[in-house]
């Protein structure tokens, strides 16, 4: 037989990775030519990795930080006065005046752990695991608009076009699942200001992009046979479209036939390890109540137990989004209730991945896309009251696992929460050792497009986060 | 087997010398010198410029020379980058760039062998050395170089469907293929040349090449980012379609595009055509600083401008000097600076027929006005006595105003200028707070009240009167604060009041917080905000508004704590302040010494005639009676709504160049940030590329024209290497956004350069350079790959074979519904919806888009009609890697994923092709092979073999056991056809 030459036409020609390895996106999965000799394996990281897998909790519209993890007790002595102009500078707001009054946090706030972190009481149940997070109290963003932060965290630039975190990590790292997509991405709110654009593969290849799983229909866009194919037809279809494949890639001798006929093989396994993966009848009792989920009902609690599952067979990279932080106004009933939605899973999900082992290999990641203001905002014609501002100055983010030392709060904002004071933490910090627990150097993870050389990190100097690694 | 790389390919770059300068040494020397010794005036060291042969051979400012050609030894750069002293050593130690050894030894031996300096072979004008020559020419030649053989023609089923799916975009049907097939006798050309001619004519070839360019043009159907609103900008992509079609010169159809409001007599096409810049993105989020995504739009413009027409990576210096290529960070300002002298108006196409409409609206107001007298209940005599009655009253009432005229107008940013109806225009740039401060000196005394009359305006967003043009009420303004001085010292406004009063408080905000808290913020007593008085409280986000929309009328009348005297000066400072920029941009300020001034919202003319008892005024207030008499209430309706509403025709996104009175600065922004900008830059293209006219203004026009300019060395070649893409897959230079000095050097130099004279030539005829391309044997050629090919090219380089990919996206769907023979050829008009799972944009998505599937034909159009929403594009396209229209892209990525796969197996959109063309086959064929064959046809052109044929039988039995049968049986047939590797890939 002439043997077909497999080889992808980008992995030759566009992919400058610094390392001169060679990665091939999961879903373009093992050849059916033979799976040792496949580029799609795993490919090896530029040193060893402490994390095989990311899960990325996003809470986007941003969660107030000083409802949650930044206790600012000044804030509620000057409550009501405004701040010093020289402490706010020339930043610009998207609906308060710089001059507006400050407010108080709404909760309480007390140490828990032997680490004796101080969290809200809004979060009883991260409470019971803060010996395992690492807080950053110290971040920093430069976006201060929804749509352009978000875009920022997921891929490192303002604007739509770049690849994001979980298309470079693929991309990076090639697959571990056969049957599974490397990077998905599930949404559990409202709607998310950044779009496709969070999880778009930008100039890589676009199979490096994130995989929606849906709460409604089909958990991936027609996974399902169609209503009236009988599983029989659908079992006969694909071979005969394969085997008519076949055919045409013995006269053709074109690689991408080769590729063709692996695909349908692998949309084959979807259809039955996608529906496999979204059935919890097999998880017991303890773990449903563990993360508080009714495995009917979408929720982020539900998304969490998913990304578990994901996780454990071999998902890389996992964006969950839980939407609806903007408290623009009453932030104390918005948070109140969000973390009534989200505090348990994601407690849940830290104590569930360690349990099972997973915890050490599975990088989690939490915050939003920045901060709030410590002062309040209230509009008469836009009916707001009590509410806070967009801050991109400081907010909060914490991680775990993956080689994330347990126990630790880093970072401090100053007595307002308005500036940091120590540890700055940037965007692009947080990319790096989330690259670094993977086993990879931002700086040699790159990509040449349009005359450039990309990489996540961009091109500001910055470093990996060292003070939160075990 | 190993996988061996083209190693040919390393051949190709090297020159007769070891080194070459472009591919070894100018990186080198960029990366490590330029930064001080190269293009960029500012910074240099030593007054030495290691780009320019003539500096680096002459003495530098130490009177050392740099470079002695053939003697690295005497070179003082040798020196220095050998050097271990800390202060002689270069690159300096506090530059951190460390020269490897491989580096220091290329620049040793490029100087050794005579270290010449060479032009980059794209900045330069393409020449044609070889008149006579042909596409098939240069390719032979180079195919013999390396010892490789053409492949014979493809059959003629093949060049069939390849010919169809290349020109138009759609595969033929059986008839069509077979009309070609039975006309071409052995070797003539000329049935093929026919069919070529006739898909050149074909209207669906401007819908297929259409869909090329609006990639590079990032159009799309939404704004992009959080509320990714609709916009109606499909007028410029039906331009793009008929454009084609016509064959209209590419000079033209650029020059149009980037710059149509501007030529002489610019026609409504000539406008619709500058969308191509407006398809930029717009950012509504609630808070924005709109000045901010201006800049990025420019950004967005100057980068696409650049990969479009230029090949040039300018997108590099938005944040510094170029690192390979000879373009400053200055020069990408001036390149914006061309670009960045027009504001951004939605325009109304004015059709014959709107022009018509709009004739026939004025005389039915005119009607209306007329007619009004004869309407009144109890005829003539009882209207002059109410009428009598009516004016004693309002007499009563009204006072006398006298406009008065800034001697100054100041703004934060807007443009205002006077007109000569004592009214004021604002125009321009907007931003959240703006402020208009106007003095006014006037004899008059004793003045009580002073009157804002707000209008509407053509010129305006929605008519106006306000400036808003995103994210608010479209043409609304709300003004949070007025203060008046005298001499620096406050006067006292004590009350004021509107004549919109009683409107509801219509605050369109974004609303950025999730659904529940909408809910809540809705509940929320809201104070009636709208109102003149909140214009006092020195509370911002209260204040005065009029929504946009034509017709409207307004005013505000603000009185006075205590009498004033404008002879020696008065001041008026307006604020204008929300989370969306609102200021005022067509207004009118009167004053009155009247002792009952009030908001009566009579007009200015009737007022002062009622209260100076002017009966030559007569009429015009006899009007106004008529129209706001309790008894008129319902006869006055349909003219007052007429006046709202103006026939104004389609609106389509434009450029329309600022008057003379309000240009544009652009300064250079520091490191590309918005936040940093510094001195203003003059409008100007890079200095290594033939200047501007001399006798032309340095502006969107000349820069425009300039781009086809004879001595123009990339537009030709730009162009003529995307064109060849589209055919074989791969450009001539691979990079079709970039012809840098990185770029790798084209396949076929001469082949590039012959291409664009001819393309020149040939009077920048797209379809002429088609037509040339798809009659070449090179095109022709069967794709099988052979052996020989196979191991030595790879990529098919040298195309020794014709070019195998898989097709387009849109060209996917739009094949499968032909040969279902459910596709519609209706051309034109607002995107449509073809069927999607709704999960798509209903999930995740801001503001949960609702995607209503279209019925009818509009379900099965070609897919250069399918909406294109931003934060949410249509599955099935994202999956076959059609862009978002989020960014500009000169060549999209063939990606072959299980996605893929379940798409063509389980999409309804395919399942409904399937199924529709099971019905035509039962239909138009009477027994299982007949009924195969078409099948097999519709969908790949071609007559199945036997083998294939004995597949398909099989499958269709195995059904039949299986119970299937009828529609259900012929359809599951027809899915697994659509399904195959060559229903989807060009043959």
């Amino acid at each position: 037989m002439n043997t077909p030459n497999i080889t992808r036409r980008h992995f030759f020609n566009d992919c400058a990775v610094g390392t001169g390895k060679i990665a091939l996106a999961s879903l373009l999965a093992e050849s059916a030519y033979g799976a040792a000799k496949s580029p799609n394996a795993a490919a090896s990281s530029h040193f060893e990795p402490k994390a095989k897998a990311v899960i990325h909790m996003f809470m986007a519209g941003a969660p107030s930080q000083l409802e949650l993890f930044d206790h600012k007790p000044m804030l509620t002595k000057y409550e009501g006065k405004p701040l010093p102009p020289s402490v706010i500078g020339g930043q610009r707001y998207a609906f308060i005046r710089p001059d507006a009054a400050v407010l108080g946090p709404r909760f309480k706030f007390a140490k828990h752990g032997q680490c004796g972190a101080e969290l809200s009481e809004v979060l009883p149940n991260l409470a019971t695991v803060v010996d395992d997070i690492a807080i950053v109290k110290s971040c920093r963003t430069t976006q201060f608009n929804h749509a352009p932060a978000q875009i920022f965290i997921n891929t490192g630039f303002s604007q739509p076009g770049r690849p994001s975190m979980g298309s470079w990590v693929t991309y990076g790292l090639g697959a571990e699942s056969r049957d599974l997509p490397s990077f998905v991405v599930m949404s559990t709110g409202s709607g998310i200001s950044g779009g496709a654009a969070c999880w778009s593969s930008g100039f890589l290849p676009s199979v490096y992009s994130g995989t929606r799983f849906r709460n409604s229909g089909d958990p991936i866009l027609n996974v399902s046979t169609p209503a009236g194919i009988e599983a029989g037809t659908q079992k006969d279809t694909i071979d005969l479209i394969n085997s008519l494949n076949h055919r045409r890639l013995k006269l053709d001798g074109d690689g991408e036939t080769a590729t063709r006929i692996a695909n349908y093989e692998m949309a084959y396994r979807l259809q039955t390890s996608a529906p496999e993966l979204m059935d919890l009848t097999k998880e017991d009792k303890a773990t449903l109540e563990l993360y508080g989920c009714d495995p009917k009902v979408p929720s982020f609690a539900r998304a969490c137990l998913l990304a578990r599952r994901m996780v454990e067979r071999g998902v890389r990279f996992i964006n969950i989004y839980n939407e609806g932080w903007d408290a623009h106004s009453n932030v104390e009933g918005n948070v109140r209730n969000n973390c009534k939605n989200t505090d348990q899973a994601s407690a849940a999900l830290i104590k569930d991945l360690k349990q099972r082992g997973l915890l050490d290999s599975t990088l989690v990641v939490w915050g939003g896309e920045f901060g709030r203001t410590p002062m309040v905002e209230a509009s008469v014609s836009l009916g707001r009251s009590m509410g806070r501002d967009h801050h991109p100055q400081a907010f909060t983010m914490w991680m775990a696992g993956g080689g994330i030392k347990g126990g630790v709060t880093m970072g401090a904002t100053d007595e307002m929460g308005f500036n940091i004071i120590e540890d700055e933490v940037h965007v692009a910090d947080i990319h790096a050792t989330i690259l670094h627990q993977l086993g990879m150097d931002h700086e040699r993870l790159s990509f040449r497009a349009a005359g450039l050389d990309f990489k996540l990190t961009g091109v500001e100097p910055c470093k990996v986060i060292k003070q939160i690694l075990a | 087997m190993m996988m061996k790389l083209p190693f040919f390919l390393f051949l190709l770059a090297v020159s007769a010398n070891a080194v070459d300068f472009n591919r070894d040494v100018r990186p080198v020397l960029a990366q490590q010198c330029f930064t001080c010794h190269g293009m960029d005036d500012h910074g240099r060291k030593g007054k030495l410029r290691l780009d320019l042969s003539d500096s680096a051979y002459g003495k530098g400012k130490s009177g050392e020379i740099a470079i002695v050609p053939g003697k690295p030894d005497a070179s003082e750069v040798i020196k220095r980058i050998l050097s271990t002293d800390e202060d002689e050593v270069m690159p300096p130690p506090h530059t951190k760039k460390v020269m490897s050894e491989k580096d220091k030894a290329t620049l040793k031996a490029w100087i050794a062998e005579g270290a010449k300096y060479e032009a980059h072979w794209a900045y330069s004008p393409p020449k044609a050395t070889d008149a006579k020559a042909s596409i098939d020419h240069f390719i032979r030649q180079h195919l013999d170089k390396e010892g490789l053989k053409p492949s014979p023609e493809a059959d003629a089923y093949t060049l069939v469907r390849r010919v169809y799916l290349d020109l138009i975009g759609l595969p033929p049907t059986p008839a069509e293929a077979d009309a070609f097939v039975q006309s071409q006798s052995g070797q003539s050309n000329q049935a093929y040349e026919k069919l070529v001619d006739f898909l050149l004519a074909s209207k669906q070839y401007g819908e297929r090449w259409a869909r090329r360019w609006l990639d590079l043009a990032r159009y799309a159907d939404t704004n992009g980012f959080e509320k990714d609103r609709p916009r109606q900008i499909w007028p410029y992509r039906d331009w793009v379609v008929k454009a084609l079609n016509d064959d209209m010169p590419f000079d033209q159809f650029s020059i149009k595009q980037l710059a149509g409001d501007m030529l002489p007599n610019a026609t409504a096409e000539d406008i619709i055509a500058t969308g191509f810049h407006r398809n930029t993105m717009l950012n509504e989020e609630g808070g924005i600083d709109p000045n901010e995504y201006r800049f990025y739009a420019m950004v967005d413009r100057v980068g696409v401008t650049g990969t479009a027409w230029m090949g040039l990576t300018m997108n590099c210096c938005q944040c510094h000097t170029h690192k390979y290529d000879p373009i400053l960070h200055t020069d990408y300002y001036s390149v914006m600076a061309l670009l960045n002298n027009a504001d951004e108006p939605t325009y109304h196409i004015p059709t014959p027929e709107i022009k018509a409409q709009q004739k026939a609206h004025a005389e039915r107001i005119a009607k209306l006005e007329a007619d009004l007298p004869k309407k009144f209940p109890g005829g003539e005599a009882a209207m002059q006595s109410r009428f009598a009655g009516w004016i004693e009253d309002q007499s009563k009432r009204a006072s006398q105003w006298q406009v008065i005229r800034p001697t100054a107008m100041k703004t934060t940013m807007p443009h205002l200028e006077q007109q000569p109806d004592g009214f004021i225009l604002g125009s321009g740039d907007i931003s959240k707070s703006d402020v208009y401060d106007l003095s006014f000196k006037a004899p008059i005394k004793g003045v009580t009240a002073i009157k804002i009359e707000v209008a509407s305006h053509p010129s305006l967003p929605n008519d106006g009167p306000g400036l808003t043009n995103y994210e608010g009420p479209l043409g609304g303004f709300f003004l949070s604060e007025l203060k008046a001085a005298q001499n620096g010292q406050p006067v006292k406004i004590a009350n004021a009041e509107a004549t919109n009063e009683e409107e509801e408080d219509k605050v369109n905000d974004a609303a950025p917080a999730a659904a529940k808290s909408k809910k809540a913020a809705r509940k929320a007593a809201v104070k009636k905000t709208n109102n003149a008085m909140a214009t006092l409280d020195a509370e911002m986000s209260s204040g005065w508004q009029v929504l946009g929309g034509y017709g409207q009328s307004h005013a505000a009348v603000f009185h006075f704590e205590k009498p004033i005297d404008l002879t020696n000066g008065f001041d008026l400072k307006m604020l204008f302040e929300k989370h969306f920029a609102c200021p005022l941009g067509h207004f009118r300020l009167s004053v009155t010494t009247s002792d009952h001034a009030e908001a009566t919202g009579h007009p200015l003319e009737v007022e002062n005639a009622l209260a100076t008892n002017d009966q030559s005024k007569r009429e015009a207030m006899l009007r106004r009676f008529l129209e706001t008499a309790p008894e008129m209430k319902q006869a006055a309706a349909p003219l007052l709504a007429a006046r709202r509403q103006m026939p104004r025709g389609q609106p389509t996104l434009a450029m329309k160049e600022r008057p003379s009175s309000n240009p544009r600065a652009t300064n250079r922004y520091h490191r590309g940030e918005y936040l940093q900008p510094k001195e203003t830059v003059p409008p100007a293209v890079p200095a290594f590329l033939p200047s501007l006219p001399k006798n032309a203004p340095a502006n969107r026009l000349t820069f425009a024209k300039w781009l086809f300019a004879p001595e123009n060395p990339l537009t030709a070649r730009v162009t003529v290497n995307r064109q060849w893409q589209a055919f074989f897959g791969r450009g001539l230079v691979k990079s079709l956004e970039d012809f840098g000095y990185q770029s790798e050097p084209p396949s076929h130099p001469e082949l590039l350069d012959w291409l664009a004279v001819e393309f020149v030539k040939q009077g920048w005829s797209l379809k002429k350079l088609h037509k040339q391309i798809v009659m070449s044997a090179t095109y022709k050629q069967a794709s099988q790959r052979t052996d020989r090919s196979d191991q030595t090219d790879l990529e098919n380089v040298l195309l020794a074979r014709g070019a195998r990919f898989r097709l387009d996206a849109e060209i996917i769907r739009d094949s499968a519904l032909k040969a279902a023979g459910v596709l519609s050829p209706k051309m034109g008009g607002p995107g449509v919806y073809p069927p999607q799972p709704a999960s798509v944009t209903s999930e995740g998505t801001y503001g949960k888009f609702e995607w209503k599937t279209s019925e009818g034909e509009d379900r099965y159009r070609r897919s250069l009609y399918t909406f294109i929403k931003r934060t949410a594009p249509f599955a099935m396209a994202t999956t076959f890697d059609a862009p978002t229209g989020e960014a500009c892209l000169a060549k999209r990525d063939v990606s072959n994923s299980p996605l893929q796969a379940l798409t063509l197996l389980n999409d309804q959109m395919f399942m409904e092709a399937a199924q529709a063309m099971a019905k035509v086959v039962i239909a138009e064929s009477p027994d299982d092979d007949s009924r195969l064959t078409n099948t097999f046809r519709r969908c790949l052109t071609r007559p199945p073999a036997a083998d294939e044929l004995i597949m398909l039988q099989t499958f269709l039995q195995k059904q039949r056991n299986q119970k299937l049968d009828g529609e259900a049986l012929w359809a599951a047939v027809c899915r697994a056809i659509l399904n195959l590797d060559e229903a989807i890939t060009h043959p």
